[in-house]
């Protein structure tokens, strides 16, 4: 009964937000309302690190490489090609989650540190052949002239208006990730992470489920990077590099592994800290690191795991 | 031979060694005390800057620049095993990634800082020397980073197979429990072990500084060179480390020369990837089956 009762609660307390966030561009400004998209953009790929990270425990740097790949997948087709956005973004989607499969196929059979060095190893390959393949994916100057998205004649080039696409496409995959998660394919994903011999005991393919969470979480940082595309209207290389891999994973630690939550509310805190914290300039990002550091060290469990510490005090003092 | 193809020899061994060097460190940690450090990068950085700022900024003479640098590096190796170390042993491999990866930025940040942005050039003990080996005009610097190396290399070979300390220290990397219960102070070993990592990467730092620019943000790509470098040696090998970081060396050099010189890193990362996916153990293998 208790648990009914805090996945109804948890439920409500979604629906407000996202309801909340429905009309949240009225009160904000312009440049805030491009950082909130920004903050929106990066969740989703965070979502989609949390499947491999979070749920399947594999330390990937490889996040930002493949929000690479969907951001110049969407790029190529919407200016070379031509195609209309509306077609390049899903490709662009299932093209990176394709990719994943491919790098997933080798690269998944290594474990710790392995793993983070072979994700390492195909992040920095994907700039550097971003920087030097000029003819297709323009080098160090990137792609410009991407197209802005447009809905029957309606332009939704401004960030105002692109807010509630972004919003729409984190909304879906929002409710996606709580049904996989939810699925035998989530549950399976957590088992591996738990204990990968007992789940291969008891007949689960855990290599199929590891390739699974790893393309999943490719899918996911397409479709992120698609949308960063086409909100910036350029794409180059310094975007995908591997301090951004970090920096996803950051997030979903920040605000708490394992959690579709916690994986919105890192990269939403992340994303503004620089701008709550501008006054410190250069030493932001010691700032930054030293409290990425305090956060691992005290919470572990990230940053919501906090609201949870709190309300048991609370609870324990009220006795 | 030709010339170029001697200068390129050369000048790949003098790099390779480098990251020997800073494989080493790598190793050294990872064996002793199970911490992968990913911030192995900004210490070679901060042993570079450190003789920066003895050789250049104080202007000291080259022989005592050097000996501050190396202290400052060995000192700044203990900082790490308290500040860093400490908190975050024995918890899970993603947590010391991230740890040490987070504690990278804040080095490199600190360093940006305290230097600032602007390269420095830092001066050669032999200037612009240069001798002749067979025909080709070799720089002396290139030369004595590779005897420098070899012979830090050397000391420490001796110092892990030859004394008693050396012996203590493998004990805790094989059992770390059991070397405690031999009544071996295992955290002064592990004082030890960062030490000496400080030792390498700050010797690295040094004698890669007037081959390159003092940068900031130098470390980044000497640490994954050097990443490449065991993985393709064998992870928990010396010699592996040794062999992987000359193959990385001349790689980088030839490849460059002879291939793509844009394509040179992508080419040794595509090295690296073939290795983990075809002989996870490295050339050299590894004593436990832990990677696959």
């Amino acid at each position: 009964m208790k648990s009914l009762r805090t996945i109804d609660r948890r439920l409500l307390a979604a629906c407000a937000v996202f309801i909340a966030a429905l009309v949240l561009p009225a009160f904000v400004s312009g440049y805030g309302i491009r950082i909130l998209n920004l903050a929106l953009i990066s969740a989703i790929a965070v979502i989609g690190l949390n499947f491999a990270f979070g749920y399947a425990g594999l330390i990937t740097l490889a996040q930002a490489g493949f929000v690479g790949c969907g951001a110049y997948v969407t790029a190529i087709l919407s200016t070379t090609v031509g195609l209309s956005p509306w077609l390049s973004i899903p490709i662009a989607t299932i093209g990176s989650g394709l990719m994943g499969v491919i790098i997933g196929l080798p690269m998944l059979r290594l474990k710790g540190h392995y793993l983070a060095l072979a994700t390492l190893g195909f992040n920095v390959s994907f700039v550097i052949v971003a920087t030097n393949w000029k003819s297709l994916m323009g080098g160090t100057d990137g792609i410009s002239g991407i197209p802005a998205l447009a809905l029957s004649g309606w332009s939704l080039g401004t960030d105002h208006s692109y807010y509630y696409v972004v919003w729409a496409a984190l909304a879906v995959a929002t409710w996606c990730a709580w049904r996989i998660r939810n699925s035998h394919i989530g549950l399976a994903m957590i088992a591996v992470r738990d204990d990968e011999i007992a789940t291969g005991a008891a007949s689960v393919g855990v290599t199929r489920i590891k390739v699974q969470a790893f393309a999943l979480s490719a899918l996911y940082a397409g479709l992120s990077g698609a949308l960063f595309a086409h909100m910036t209207n350029f794409v180059a290389p310094d975007d995908f590099a591997l301090g951004h891999s970090i920096i996803y994973l950051a997030m979903l630690i920040i605000g708490g592994e394992g959690s579709i939550l916690g994986a919105i509310a890192g990269s939403v805190i992340v994303t503004f800290m620089p701008e709550l914290m501008r006054d410190l300039g250069t030493a932001y990002m010691i700032v930054f690191g030293g409290l990425m550091l305090l956060i691992l060290i005290f919470l572990p469990k990230g940053l919501l795991s906090l609201t949870g510490i709190v309300a048991h005090r609370l609870r324990t003092l009220s006795r | 031979m030709s010339q170029q193809f001697i200068q390129l020899l050369v000048s790949g061994l003098a790099v390779g060694s480098v990251y020997a060097l800073v494989g080493l460190a790598f190793i050294m940690v990872n064996e002793a005390t199970g911490v992968v450090n990913f911030a192995t990068g900004q210490m070679v950085a901060i042993g570079c800057f450190l003789s920066v700022s003895t050789g250049i900024q104080m202007e000291l003479p080259l022989g005592p620049a050097y000996a501050l640098a190396l202290i400052g590096s060995a000192l700044f190796g203990i900082v790490f095993y308290g500040v860093v170390f400490r908190p975050l042993q024995d918890r899970p491999v993603v947590t010391v990634i991230i740890g040490t990866v987070m504690i990278g930025i804040v080095i490199q940040n600190s360093a940006l800082i305290a230097w600032g942005s602007v390269p420095f050039r830092p001066r050669s003990p032999f200037g612009r020397q240069v001798v002749d080996v067979f025909g080709a005009a070799i720089s002396a610097h290139a030369l004595f980073v590779i005897a420098v190396a070899f012979a830090m290399i050397g000391l420490l070979y001796g110092f892990i197979y030859r004394t008693a300390i050396g012996a203590r220290m493998r004990a805790v990397a094989q059992d770390r429990d059991a070397a405690r219960l031999m009544g071996i102070g295992v955290d002064r070993m592990f004082v030890l072990t960062w030490v000496i990592a400080g030792l390498l990467t700050g010797a690295a730092g040094i004698l890669v500084g007037p081959m390159w620019f003092a940068d900031v943000n130098m470390g980044d790509p000497i640490a994954l060179k050097a990443f490449a470098a065991i993985i393709i040696g064998g992870f928990s090998s010396v010699p592996g480390a040794i062999v992987g970081g000359i193959l990385v060396g001349l790689a980088e050099m030839l490849g460059a020369a002879y291939i793509s010189s844009a394509y040179k890193d992508g080419l040794v990362f595509l090295v690296m990837i073939l290795f983990l996916l075809v002989r996870p153990q490295g050339i050299f293998g590894e004593r436990i089956g832990q990677r696959a």
